[in-house]
Protein backbone atom coordinates (compact mmCIF):
# COMPACT_ATOMS: atom_id res chain seq x y z
CA UNK A 1 0.00 0.00 0.00
CA UNK A 2 3.00 2.50 1.07
CA UNK A 3 4.43 1.18 -2.32
CA UNK A 4 1.49 2.17 -4.29
CA UNK A 5 1.59 5.62 -2.30
CA UNK A 6 5.12 6.09 -3.25
CA UNK A 7 4.43 5.66 -7.09
CA UNK A 8 0.99 8.31 -6.83
CA UNK A 9 3.42 10.79 -5.32
CA UNK A 10 6.57 10.03 -7.81
CA UNK A 11 3.53 10.43 -10.89
CA UNK A 12 2.47 13.52 -9.44
CA UNK A 13 5.40 15.14 -8.96
CA UNK A 14 6.50 14.01 -12.70
CA UNK A 15 2.96 15.55 -13.62
CA UNK A 16 3.50 18.68 -11.97
CA UNK A 17 6.70 19.19 -13.29
CA UNK A 18 5.10 19.41 -16.51
CA UNK A 19 2.24 22.15 -15.97
CA UNK A 20 2.39 25.29 -16.17
CA UNK A 21 0.98 28.55 -18.19
CA UNK A 22 3.91 28.55 -20.46
CA UNK A 23 3.77 25.03 -21.78
CA UNK A 24 1.46 21.73 -21.17
CA UNK A 25 5.03 19.66 -21.62
CA UNK A 26 8.47 19.44 -20.33
CA UNK A 27 10.24 23.17 -20.67
CA UNK A 28 13.41 24.64 -21.20
CA UNK A 29 15.92 24.67 -18.29
CA UNK A 30 15.55 27.92 -17.00
CA UNK A 31 11.36 27.38 -16.04
CA UNK A 32 11.99 24.26 -15.15
CA UNK A 33 14.79 24.56 -12.46
CA UNK A 34 13.60 28.19 -11.36
CA UNK A 35 10.13 27.71 -11.86
CA UNK A 36 8.54 24.38 -12.24
CA UNK A 37 11.22 21.95 -9.57
CA UNK A 38 11.08 24.98 -6.49
CA UNK A 39 6.97 24.87 -7.02
CA UNK A 40 6.98 20.74 -7.11
CA UNK A 41 9.84 20.58 -4.77
CA UNK A 42 7.84 22.88 -2.19
CA UNK A 43 4.16 21.48 -2.62
CA UNK A 44 5.96 18.13 -1.79
CA UNK A 45 7.33 19.21 1.77
CA UNK A 46 4.63 21.85 2.75
CA UNK A 47 1.74 18.86 1.95
CA UNK A 48 3.97 16.09 3.40
CA UNK A 49 4.76 18.45 6.50
CA UNK A 50 1.52 19.07 7.10
CA UNK A 51 -0.32 15.49 6.34
CA UNK A 52 2.02 14.20 9.02
CA UNK A 53 1.32 16.64 11.43
CA UNK A 54 -1.99 16.22 11.06
CA UNK A 55 -1.72 12.57 11.56
CA UNK A 56 0.31 12.73 14.72
CA UNK A 57 -1.18 16.07 16.47
CA UNK A 58 -5.26 13.24 16.27
CA UNK A 59 -3.06 10.87 17.53
CA UNK A 60 -1.15 12.55 20.29
CA UNK A 61 -4.28 14.65 21.36
CA UNK A 62 -6.69 11.83 20.36
CA UNK A 63 -9.16 14.61 18.95
CA UNK A 64 -9.91 13.43 14.90
CA UNK A 65 -10.15 17.30 14.55
CA UNK A 66 -6.97 17.74 15.17
CA UNK A 67 -4.71 19.72 12.51
CA UNK A 68 -1.68 22.75 12.51
CA UNK A 69 -4.59 24.77 10.93
CA UNK A 70 -7.43 24.18 12.76
CA UNK A 71 -5.75 24.49 15.69
CA UNK A 72 -3.51 27.70 15.05
CA UNK A 73 0.07 26.42 14.85
CA UNK A 74 0.24 27.55 11.08
CA UNK A 75 -1.38 30.67 11.65
CA UNK A 76 0.89 31.63 14.31
CA UNK A 77 4.19 30.88 12.41
CA UNK A 78 2.39 32.66 9.35
CA UNK A 79 2.59 35.52 11.77
CA UNK A 80 6.03 34.95 12.80
CA UNK A 81 7.21 34.92 9.04
CA UNK A 82 5.41 38.65 8.23
CA UNK A 83 7.15 40.06 11.01
CA UNK A 84 10.49 38.96 9.79
CA UNK A 85 9.46 39.29 5.66
CA UNK A 86 8.23 42.94 6.00
CA UNK A 87 10.45 45.04 8.28
CA UNK A 88 13.87 44.02 5.43
CA UNK A 89 15.67 41.85 8.31
CA UNK A 90 14.84 38.77 6.04
CA UNK A 91 15.96 40.62 3.20
CA UNK A 92 19.17 41.08 4.68
CA UNK A 93 19.67 37.51 5.96
CA UNK A 94 16.93 35.15 4.67
CA UNK A 95 17.21 32.65 7.03
CA UNK A 96 15.45 34.68 9.36
CA UNK A 97 11.96 34.57 7.69
CA UNK A 98 12.34 30.87 8.73
CA UNK A 99 13.27 31.76 11.93
CA UNK A 100 10.64 34.11 12.30
CA UNK A 101 8.33 31.29 11.12
CA UNK A 102 9.49 28.59 13.54
CA UNK A 103 9.51 31.04 16.54
CA UNK A 104 5.98 31.53 15.94
CA UNK A 105 5.06 27.87 15.20
CA UNK A 106 6.81 26.92 18.51
CA UNK A 107 4.47 29.53 20.68
CA UNK A 108 1.27 28.40 18.90
CA UNK A 109 2.59 24.76 19.75
CA UNK A 110 3.55 25.38 22.90
CA UNK A 111 0.19 27.25 24.22
CA UNK A 112 -1.47 23.93 22.75
CA UNK A 113 0.65 21.93 24.72
CA UNK A 114 -0.01 23.78 27.92
CA UNK A 115 -3.92 23.84 27.34
CA UNK A 116 -4.38 20.19 26.52
CA UNK A 117 -2.46 19.20 29.65
CA UNK A 118 -4.90 21.45 31.56
CA UNK A 119 -8.04 20.42 29.56
CA UNK A 120 -8.17 17.07 27.63
CA UNK A 121 -11.40 17.20 26.22
CA UNK A 122 -11.72 17.64 22.75
CA UNK A 123 -13.90 19.85 21.51
CA UNK A 124 -12.29 22.93 24.40
CA UNK A 125 -9.08 21.69 22.79
CA UNK A 126 -10.45 22.43 19.19
CA UNK A 127 -12.26 25.67 20.37
CA UNK A 128 -8.82 27.11 21.78
CA UNK A 129 -7.15 26.27 18.78
CA UNK A 130 -9.88 28.41 16.65
CA UNK A 131 -9.38 31.52 19.27
CA UNK A 132 -5.49 31.11 18.77
CA UNK A 133 -5.83 30.90 15.10
CA UNK A 134 -8.40 33.66 15.81
CA UNK A 135 -5.85 35.76 17.05
CA UNK A 136 -3.02 35.24 14.84
CA UNK A 137 -5.37 36.43 11.72
CA UNK A 138 -5.77 39.13 13.42
CA UNK A 139 -2.39 40.28 14.30
CA UNK A 140 -1.21 39.13 10.84
CA UNK A 141 -3.42 41.64 9.50
CA UNK A 142 -2.19 44.35 11.74
CA UNK A 143 1.46 43.83 11.02
CA UNK A 144 0.36 43.91 7.34
CA UNK A 145 -1.23 47.03 7.89
CA UNK A 146 1.33 48.58 9.90
CA UNK A 147 3.93 47.54 7.30
CA UNK A 148 6.30 50.14 5.53
CA UNK A 149 5.76 48.53 2.28
CA UNK A 150 2.37 49.99 0.26
CA UNK A 151 1.73 46.30 -1.32
CA UNK A 152 2.02 44.40 2.36
CA UNK A 153 -1.40 44.43 2.93
CA UNK A 154 -2.93 43.18 0.04
CA UNK A 155 -1.14 40.26 0.31
CA UNK A 156 -2.92 39.24 3.67
CA UNK A 157 -4.59 36.85 0.95
CA UNK A 158 -1.35 34.72 1.14
CA UNK A 159 -0.78 34.26 4.58
CA UNK A 160 -3.72 33.31 5.23
CA UNK A 161 -4.79 31.02 2.37
CA UNK A 162 -1.24 30.16 1.33
CA UNK A 163 0.86 29.85 -1.91
CA UNK A 164 3.29 27.52 -3.56
CA UNK A 165 3.71 30.20 -6.81
CA UNK A 166 7.03 31.75 -8.02
CA UNK A 167 8.74 30.85 -4.97
CA UNK A 168 12.43 30.70 -5.94
CA UNK A 169 14.67 27.43 -4.75
CA UNK A 170 16.64 29.27 -1.95
CA UNK A 171 13.41 29.65 0.08
CA UNK A 172 12.65 25.51 -0.48
CA UNK A 173 15.76 25.00 0.38
CA UNK A 174 15.75 27.07 3.23
CA UNK A 175 12.39 24.92 4.24
CA UNK A 176 13.57 21.56 3.66
CA UNK A 177 16.18 20.44 6.48
CA UNK A 178 13.44 22.04 8.90
CA UNK A 179 10.46 20.12 7.92
CA UNK A 180 12.91 17.01 6.96
CA UNK A 181 13.74 17.38 10.75
CA UNK A 182 10.74 18.16 11.95
CA UNK A 183 9.35 15.03 9.94
CA UNK A 184 12.14 12.42 11.46
CA UNK A 185 10.75 13.58 15.35
CA UNK A 186 7.61 13.14 14.22
CA UNK A 187 7.95 9.92 12.68
CA UNK A 188 9.79 8.29 15.59
CA UNK A 189 6.98 8.73 17.61
CA UNK A 190 4.82 5.95 16.46
CA UNK A 191 5.17 3.47 19.55
CA UNK A 192 4.43 6.00 22.14
CA UNK A 193 1.33 7.45 20.26
CA UNK A 194 0.25 3.53 20.04
CA UNK A 195 0.28 3.45 23.47
CA UNK A 196 -1.32 6.98 24.21
CA UNK A 197 -4.52 5.82 21.96
CA UNK A 198 -5.39 3.39 24.93
CA UNK A 199 -5.64 6.22 27.53
CA UNK A 200 -2.56 8.61 29.11
CA UNK A 201 -2.77 6.51 32.32
CA UNK A 202 -2.40 2.91 30.13
CA UNK A 203 0.08 4.26 28.13
CA UNK A 204 2.76 5.58 31.67
CA UNK A 205 2.16 1.85 32.96
CA UNK A 206 3.39 0.57 29.56
CA UNK A 207 6.34 2.80 30.29
CA UNK A 208 5.67 5.32 27.69
CA UNK A 209 7.31 8.89 28.46
CA UNK A 210 3.52 10.52 28.31
CA UNK A 211 5.15 13.77 28.75
CA UNK A 212 8.40 14.18 26.44
CA UNK A 213 6.22 12.12 23.47
CA UNK A 214 3.95 14.75 23.87
CA UNK A 215 6.71 17.69 23.57
CA UNK A 216 8.04 15.96 20.89
CA UNK A 217 5.14 15.90 18.80
CA UNK A 218 4.66 20.03 19.62
CA UNK A 219 8.08 20.39 18.44
CA UNK A 220 7.80 17.57 15.73
CA UNK A 221 4.65 19.79 14.20
CA UNK A 222 5.93 23.47 14.81
CA UNK A 223 8.84 22.43 12.74
CA UNK A 224 7.43 20.22 10.11
CA UNK A 225 4.04 22.51 9.76
CA UNK A 226 5.65 25.89 10.44
CA UNK A 227 8.58 25.86 8.41
CA UNK A 228 6.23 24.83 5.43
CA UNK A 229 4.24 28.37 6.67
CA UNK A 230 6.68 30.78 6.48
CA UNK A 231 7.31 30.28 3.05
CA UNK A 232 4.21 29.43 1.73
CA UNK A 233 1.59 30.48 4.00
CA UNK A 234 -1.36 28.92 5.53
CA UNK A 235 -2.65 25.65 3.78
CA UNK A 236 -5.39 24.44 5.62
CA UNK A 237 -7.19 21.26 5.62
CA UNK A 238 -4.32 18.68 4.61
CA UNK A 239 -3.30 18.09 8.01
CA UNK A 240 -7.34 17.32 8.86
CA UNK A 241 -8.02 15.50 5.77
CA UNK A 242 -5.02 13.04 5.58
CA UNK A 243 -5.17 10.97 8.52
CA UNK A 244 -9.43 10.27 7.61
CA UNK A 245 -8.19 9.36 4.26
CA UNK A 246 -5.57 6.73 5.08
CA UNK A 247 -7.51 5.10 8.28
CA UNK A 248 -9.68 2.72 5.80
CA UNK A 249 -6.50 1.07 4.51
CA UNK A 250 -4.05 1.29 7.35
CA UNK A 251 -6.59 0.77 10.32
CA UNK A 252 -6.85 2.93 13.27
CA UNK A 253 -3.66 2.53 14.82
CA UNK A 254 -1.85 6.28 14.74
CA UNK A 255 1.33 4.50 14.49
CA UNK A 256 0.34 2.76 11.34
CA UNK A 257 -0.70 5.92 9.46
CA UNK A 258 2.70 7.78 10.63
CA UNK A 259 4.74 6.12 7.36
CA UNK A 260 2.15 7.27 4.89
CA UNK A 261 0.69 10.82 5.90
CA UNK A 262 3.85 12.65 4.46
CA UNK A 263 3.67 10.45 0.88
CA UNK A 264 -0.71 11.47 1.24
CA UNK A 265 -0.41 14.76 2.22
CA UNK A 266 2.36 15.68 -0.60
CA UNK A 267 -0.13 13.89 -3.45
CA UNK A 268 -2.88 16.05 -1.69
CA UNK A 269 -1.20 19.13 -1.96
CA UNK A 270 0.55 18.45 -5.28
CA UNK A 271 -2.82 17.48 -6.77
CA UNK A 272 -4.41 20.63 -5.48
CA UNK A 273 -1.39 22.94 -6.78
CA UNK A 274 -2.44 21.40 -10.19
CA UNK A 275 -6.12 21.84 -10.24
CA UNK A 276 -5.22 25.51 -9.39
CA UNK A 277 -3.04 26.18 -11.70
CA UNK A 278 -4.80 24.43 -14.68
CA UNK A 279 -7.62 26.61 -13.57
CA UNK A 280 -7.01 29.83 -15.50
CA UNK A 281 -6.81 27.80 -18.77
CA UNK A 282 -10.95 26.11 -17.89
CA UNK A 283 -12.30 29.04 -16.30
CA UNK A 284 -12.57 32.52 -17.24
CA UNK A 285 -9.43 33.90 -14.63
CA UNK A 286 -7.37 36.08 -15.16
CA UNK A 287 -4.90 34.48 -12.62
CA UNK A 288 -4.47 31.16 -10.75
CA UNK A 289 -6.24 31.19 -7.72
CA UNK A 290 -4.13 30.40 -4.46
CA UNK A 291 -4.06 26.89 -3.33
CA UNK A 292 -4.84 27.41 -0.27
CA UNK A 293 -8.45 28.42 -1.31
CA UNK A 294 -9.03 25.01 -2.97
CA UNK A 295 -7.74 22.71 -0.02
CA UNK A 296 -10.40 24.86 2.13
CA UNK A 297 -13.23 24.63 -0.48
CA UNK A 298 -12.92 20.98 -0.19
CA UNK A 299 -11.25 20.47 3.21
CA UNK A 300 -14.21 22.34 5.40
CA UNK A 301 -17.00 20.47 3.73
CA UNK A 302 -15.04 17.03 5.17
CA UNK A 303 -14.49 19.15 8.53
CA UNK A 304 -18.18 19.02 8.77
CA UNK A 305 -18.40 15.62 8.04
CA UNK A 306 -16.33 14.51 10.61
CA UNK A 307 -18.13 16.82 12.97
CA UNK A 308 -21.59 15.45 12.31
CA UNK A 309 -20.18 11.88 12.84
CA UNK A 310 -18.41 12.42 16.28
CA UNK A 311 -21.81 14.34 17.87
CA UNK A 312 -23.27 12.19 19.94
CA UNK B 1 8.34 94.79 3.19
CA UNK B 2 7.94 93.04 -0.67
CA UNK B 3 6.62 90.22 0.84
CA UNK B 4 3.85 91.64 2.88
CA UNK B 5 2.75 93.74 0.05
CA UNK B 6 2.59 90.24 -1.76
CA UNK B 7 0.68 88.68 0.77
CA UNK B 8 -2.11 91.58 1.49
CA UNK B 9 -2.21 90.92 -2.42
CA UNK B 10 -2.41 87.86 -3.11
CA UNK B 11 -4.95 87.08 0.39
CA UNK B 12 -7.53 88.86 1.01
CA UNK B 13 -9.54 87.01 3.68
CA UNK B 14 -6.16 85.41 5.48
CA UNK B 15 -8.48 82.79 7.30
CA UNK B 16 -9.94 81.49 4.23
CA UNK B 17 -6.35 79.15 3.88
CA UNK B 18 -7.79 77.16 0.85
CA UNK B 19 -8.32 79.63 -1.87
CA UNK B 20 -8.09 76.61 -4.85
CA UNK B 21 -8.69 72.92 -4.53
CA UNK B 22 -6.73 71.19 -6.70
CA UNK B 23 -8.24 67.81 -7.57
CA UNK B 24 -7.52 65.20 -10.00
CA UNK B 25 -8.78 62.89 -11.91
CA UNK B 26 -8.12 59.33 -12.73
CA UNK B 27 -9.99 58.74 -15.28
CA UNK B 28 -9.01 60.21 -18.39
CA UNK B 29 -11.45 63.48 -18.73
CA UNK B 30 -11.29 66.08 -21.59
CA UNK B 31 -9.67 68.37 -19.96
CA UNK B 32 -12.19 70.93 -18.34
CA UNK B 33 -11.91 74.55 -18.97
CA UNK B 34 -9.71 75.84 -16.04
CA UNK B 35 -10.55 78.40 -13.29
CA UNK B 36 -10.61 82.02 -13.63
CA UNK B 37 -6.64 82.79 -13.29
CA UNK B 38 -6.25 83.21 -9.53
CA UNK B 39 -3.49 84.99 -9.22
CA UNK B 40 -4.59 85.78 -5.86
CA UNK B 41 -4.68 83.40 -3.12
CA UNK B 42 -2.98 80.25 -1.37
CA UNK B 43 -3.50 76.77 -3.24
CA UNK B 44 -3.83 73.34 -1.29
CA UNK B 45 -3.46 69.77 -3.45
CA UNK B 46 -4.99 66.96 -2.74
CA UNK B 47 -3.04 64.32 -4.70
CA UNK B 48 0.68 63.40 -4.85
CA UNK B 49 0.89 64.14 -8.64
CA UNK B 50 -0.43 67.57 -8.36
CA UNK B 51 1.70 68.38 -5.24
CA UNK B 52 4.92 67.80 -6.93
CA UNK B 53 2.89 70.59 -10.29
CA UNK B 54 2.75 72.67 -7.59
CA UNK B 55 5.85 72.73 -5.83
CA UNK B 56 7.35 73.13 -9.07
CA UNK B 57 5.35 76.32 -10.42
CA UNK B 58 4.59 78.22 -7.30
CA UNK B 59 6.02 77.17 -3.84
CA UNK B 60 5.15 80.23 -2.66
CA UNK B 61 1.23 79.69 -3.10
CA UNK B 62 0.87 76.09 -1.44
CA UNK B 63 -1.35 76.06 1.16
CA UNK B 64 -1.25 72.71 1.74
CA UNK B 65 -0.06 69.28 0.19
CA UNK B 66 -0.85 65.61 0.86
CA UNK B 67 1.74 64.07 3.25
CA UNK B 68 3.35 61.61 0.68
CA UNK B 69 5.14 64.52 -1.16
CA UNK B 70 7.48 64.49 1.54
CA UNK B 71 8.16 60.81 0.75
CA UNK B 72 11.59 60.47 -1.66
CA UNK B 73 10.10 56.99 -2.87
CA UNK B 74 7.48 58.30 -4.33
CA UNK B 75 7.96 62.32 -4.47
CA UNK B 76 10.39 63.55 -7.27
CA UNK B 77 10.32 66.70 -5.08
CA UNK B 78 10.26 65.30 -1.90
CA UNK B 79 13.53 67.55 -0.77
CA UNK B 80 11.58 70.51 -1.73
CA UNK B 81 8.09 69.85 -0.35
CA UNK B 82 9.95 69.16 3.19
CA UNK B 83 9.42 72.49 4.72
CA UNK B 84 5.97 73.25 2.80
CA UNK B 85 2.97 72.79 4.45
CA UNK B 86 0.87 69.50 4.17
CA UNK B 87 -2.16 67.76 5.42
CA UNK B 88 -4.61 68.29 3.07
CA UNK B 89 -6.84 65.63 4.10
CA UNK B 90 -10.97 67.28 3.90
CA UNK B 91 -13.02 65.26 1.44
CA UNK B 92 -13.82 66.86 -1.65
CA UNK B 93 -17.40 67.05 -0.68
CA UNK B 94 -16.68 69.06 2.07
CA UNK B 95 -14.48 71.72 0.20
CA UNK B 96 -17.59 71.65 -2.55
CA UNK B 97 -19.83 72.48 0.32
CA UNK B 98 -17.58 75.60 1.48
CA UNK B 99 -17.86 76.57 -2.43
CA UNK B 100 -14.08 76.58 -2.90
CA UNK B 101 -13.16 76.80 -6.28
CA UNK B 102 -12.08 73.41 -8.03
CA UNK B 103 -9.74 72.68 -10.38
CA UNK B 104 -9.85 69.06 -12.38
CA UNK B 105 -7.03 68.18 -13.94
CA UNK B 106 -6.90 64.64 -15.92
CA UNK B 107 -3.55 62.64 -15.24
CA UNK B 108 -1.52 62.86 -18.15
CA UNK B 109 -0.61 59.86 -19.80
CA UNK B 110 1.52 61.63 -22.25
CA UNK B 111 4.26 64.16 -23.55
CA UNK B 112 1.69 66.11 -25.02
CA UNK B 113 -0.89 65.86 -22.16
CA UNK B 114 2.10 66.87 -19.76
CA UNK B 115 2.28 70.18 -21.55
CA UNK B 116 -1.06 70.70 -21.37
CA UNK B 117 -1.55 70.20 -17.86
CA UNK B 118 1.57 72.22 -16.96
CA UNK B 119 -0.02 75.11 -19.16
CA UNK B 120 -3.30 74.79 -17.56
CA UNK B 121 -1.96 74.51 -13.91
CA UNK B 122 0.30 77.47 -14.98
CA UNK B 123 -2.25 79.66 -16.30
CA UNK B 124 -4.69 78.84 -13.11
CA UNK B 125 -1.53 80.15 -10.40
CA UNK B 126 -0.95 82.94 -12.53
CA UNK B 127 2.56 82.12 -13.65
CA UNK B 128 2.32 81.04 -17.27
CA UNK B 129 5.90 81.61 -18.02
CA UNK B 130 7.19 79.62 -15.08
CA UNK B 131 5.01 76.88 -17.03
CA UNK B 132 7.04 77.45 -20.85
CA UNK B 133 10.04 77.65 -18.76
CA UNK B 134 9.65 74.06 -17.40
CA UNK B 135 7.87 72.88 -20.91
CA UNK B 136 10.96 73.82 -22.78
CA UNK B 137 13.70 72.41 -20.41
CA UNK B 138 11.61 69.07 -20.57
CA UNK B 139 11.38 68.98 -24.51
CA UNK B 140 15.34 70.28 -24.60
CA UNK B 141 16.23 67.23 -22.52
CA UNK B 142 13.29 64.93 -24.96
CA UNK B 143 15.01 66.11 -28.32
CA UNK B 144 18.95 65.82 -26.88
CA UNK B 145 17.59 61.62 -25.76
CA UNK B 146 20.36 59.36 -27.91
CA UNK B 147 18.45 57.00 -29.55
CA UNK B 148 19.36 53.08 -29.31
CA UNK B 149 21.04 51.97 -32.32
CA UNK B 150 18.80 49.22 -33.14
CA UNK B 151 15.66 48.27 -31.81
CA UNK B 152 14.86 46.89 -28.02
CA UNK B 153 11.71 45.89 -27.32
CA UNK B 154 11.30 46.58 -23.85
CA UNK B 155 8.62 45.58 -20.68
CA UNK B 156 7.53 47.55 -17.99
CA UNK B 157 7.05 44.92 -15.46
CA UNK B 158 5.61 46.31 -12.18
CA UNK B 159 4.35 44.75 -9.00
CA UNK B 160 1.96 41.80 -9.24
CA UNK B 161 2.82 41.08 -12.54
CA UNK B 162 1.33 44.07 -14.37
CA UNK B 163 2.93 45.73 -17.23
CA UNK B 164 2.68 49.15 -18.87
CA UNK B 165 0.80 48.72 -21.49
CA UNK B 166 0.09 51.03 -25.27
CA UNK B 167 -1.47 54.50 -23.48
CA UNK B 168 0.14 54.24 -20.43
CA UNK B 169 2.87 57.10 -19.22
CA UNK B 170 5.69 54.88 -19.16
CA UNK B 171 4.23 53.41 -22.85
CA UNK B 172 5.15 57.40 -23.79
CA UNK B 173 8.56 57.43 -21.75
CA UNK B 174 9.76 54.23 -23.52
CA UNK B 175 8.86 55.77 -27.20
CA UNK B 176 10.61 59.20 -25.91
CA UNK B 177 13.30 56.65 -25.16
CA UNK B 178 13.17 55.62 -28.56
CA UNK B 179 12.16 51.53 -27.42
CA UNK B 180 9.32 49.58 -28.25
CA UNK B 181 6.30 48.35 -25.71
CA UNK B 182 6.84 44.74 -25.15
CA UNK B 183 3.55 44.48 -23.34
CA UNK B 184 -0.04 44.46 -24.87
CA UNK B 185 -0.98 45.60 -20.91
CA UNK B 186 -2.17 42.67 -19.64
CA UNK B 187 -0.30 40.78 -16.76
CA UNK B 188 2.16 38.59 -17.22
CA UNK B 189 3.49 35.60 -15.33
CA UNK B 190 6.89 34.22 -15.11
CA UNK B 191 6.82 31.27 -16.61
CA UNK B 192 5.59 33.33 -19.71
CA UNK B 193 8.19 36.15 -19.26
CA UNK B 194 10.77 33.22 -19.60
CA UNK B 195 9.36 31.43 -22.58
CA UNK B 196 9.10 34.88 -24.57
CA UNK B 197 11.69 37.46 -23.05
CA UNK B 198 11.83 40.94 -23.98
CA UNK B 199 14.97 42.33 -25.16
CA UNK B 200 14.88 44.58 -21.71
CA UNK B 201 13.00 44.38 -18.75
CA UNK B 202 12.58 47.41 -16.59
CA UNK B 203 11.74 47.45 -12.80
CA UNK B 204 10.67 49.45 -10.50
CA UNK B 205 14.02 50.10 -8.07
CA UNK B 206 13.54 48.00 -4.80
CA UNK B 207 11.44 49.41 -2.06
CA UNK B 208 13.25 50.12 1.49
CA UNK B 209 11.16 47.46 2.56
CA UNK B 210 10.38 44.42 0.80
CA UNK B 211 7.10 42.94 -0.08
CA UNK B 212 6.33 39.44 -1.70
CA UNK B 213 4.92 41.27 -5.06
CA UNK B 214 8.65 43.22 -5.48
CA UNK B 215 10.55 40.65 -3.90
CA UNK B 216 8.83 38.62 -6.90
CA UNK B 217 10.54 40.96 -9.67
CA UNK B 218 13.83 39.87 -8.63
CA UNK B 219 13.08 36.11 -9.02
CA UNK B 220 16.38 33.95 -9.59
CA UNK B 221 14.03 32.89 -13.48
CA UNK B 222 14.72 36.75 -14.51
CA UNK B 223 18.43 36.63 -13.61
CA UNK B 224 19.46 36.29 -17.14
CA UNK B 225 17.28 39.35 -18.87
CA UNK B 226 18.92 42.72 -19.01
CA UNK B 227 17.10 44.83 -16.88
CA UNK B 228 17.01 48.12 -16.06
CA UNK B 229 15.54 49.56 -12.42
CA UNK B 230 14.00 52.95 -12.19
CA UNK B 231 12.90 54.41 -8.87
CA UNK B 232 9.14 54.75 -8.71
CA UNK B 233 9.55 58.78 -7.74
CA UNK B 234 10.16 59.00 -11.43
CA UNK B 235 7.19 57.15 -13.13
CA UNK B 236 3.77 57.41 -10.30
CA UNK B 237 3.67 60.87 -11.48
CA UNK B 238 3.28 62.49 -15.22
CA UNK B 239 4.86 65.81 -14.88
CA UNK B 240 8.10 67.61 -16.83
CA UNK B 241 10.47 65.29 -14.89
CA UNK B 242 9.16 62.23 -16.98
CA UNK B 243 11.68 63.18 -19.09
CA UNK B 244 14.22 62.35 -16.76
CA UNK B 245 12.89 58.64 -16.42
CA UNK B 246 13.02 58.72 -20.57
CA UNK B 247 16.86 59.99 -20.13
CA UNK B 248 17.73 57.33 -17.48
CA UNK B 249 16.48 54.50 -20.40
CA UNK B 250 19.06 55.96 -22.71
CA UNK B 251 21.93 56.09 -20.52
Amino acid sequence: MIRWLALLLTVLAAVSLCIGDATLAPPDGLIFWQLRVPRTLLGALVGGGLGLSGAVLQGALRNPLADPGLLGITGTAGLGAVIAFYWGVAATFPPVLMAGGLVGAGVGAGFLLVFAGRSPSGPSLILAGVAVSAIAAALLALALTLAPNPFALTEITFWLMGGLADRPLWQVMLTAPAILLGGAILLSLGPGLDALSLGEETARSLGVPVTRTLRLAALGTALAAGAGAAVAGSIGFIGLVVPHLLRPWFGERPGALLPAAPLAGAALLLTADMLVRLAPMVLPLSAAPPVGVLTALLGAPFLVVIARRMAP
Amino acid sequence: MERGAEKARYSPQRHRVLGVILCVLCVSLVALPGLPAVAAGRVASLNLCTDQMLVLLAPEKIAALTPLSRDPALSFVASRAEHLPYGAQTTLTLLQQERLPILRIALAQDFAGIRRMTRLLAATLGVPERGEALIAAMDHELETLPHPSHAVRALVLEPRGLTAGPGTLMDAVLRAAGMANASDGRRVSLEALVSQPPDLLIVPSPPAYPSLATVVLRHPALANLPRRSIPPALTICAGPFSAAAAAMLTR
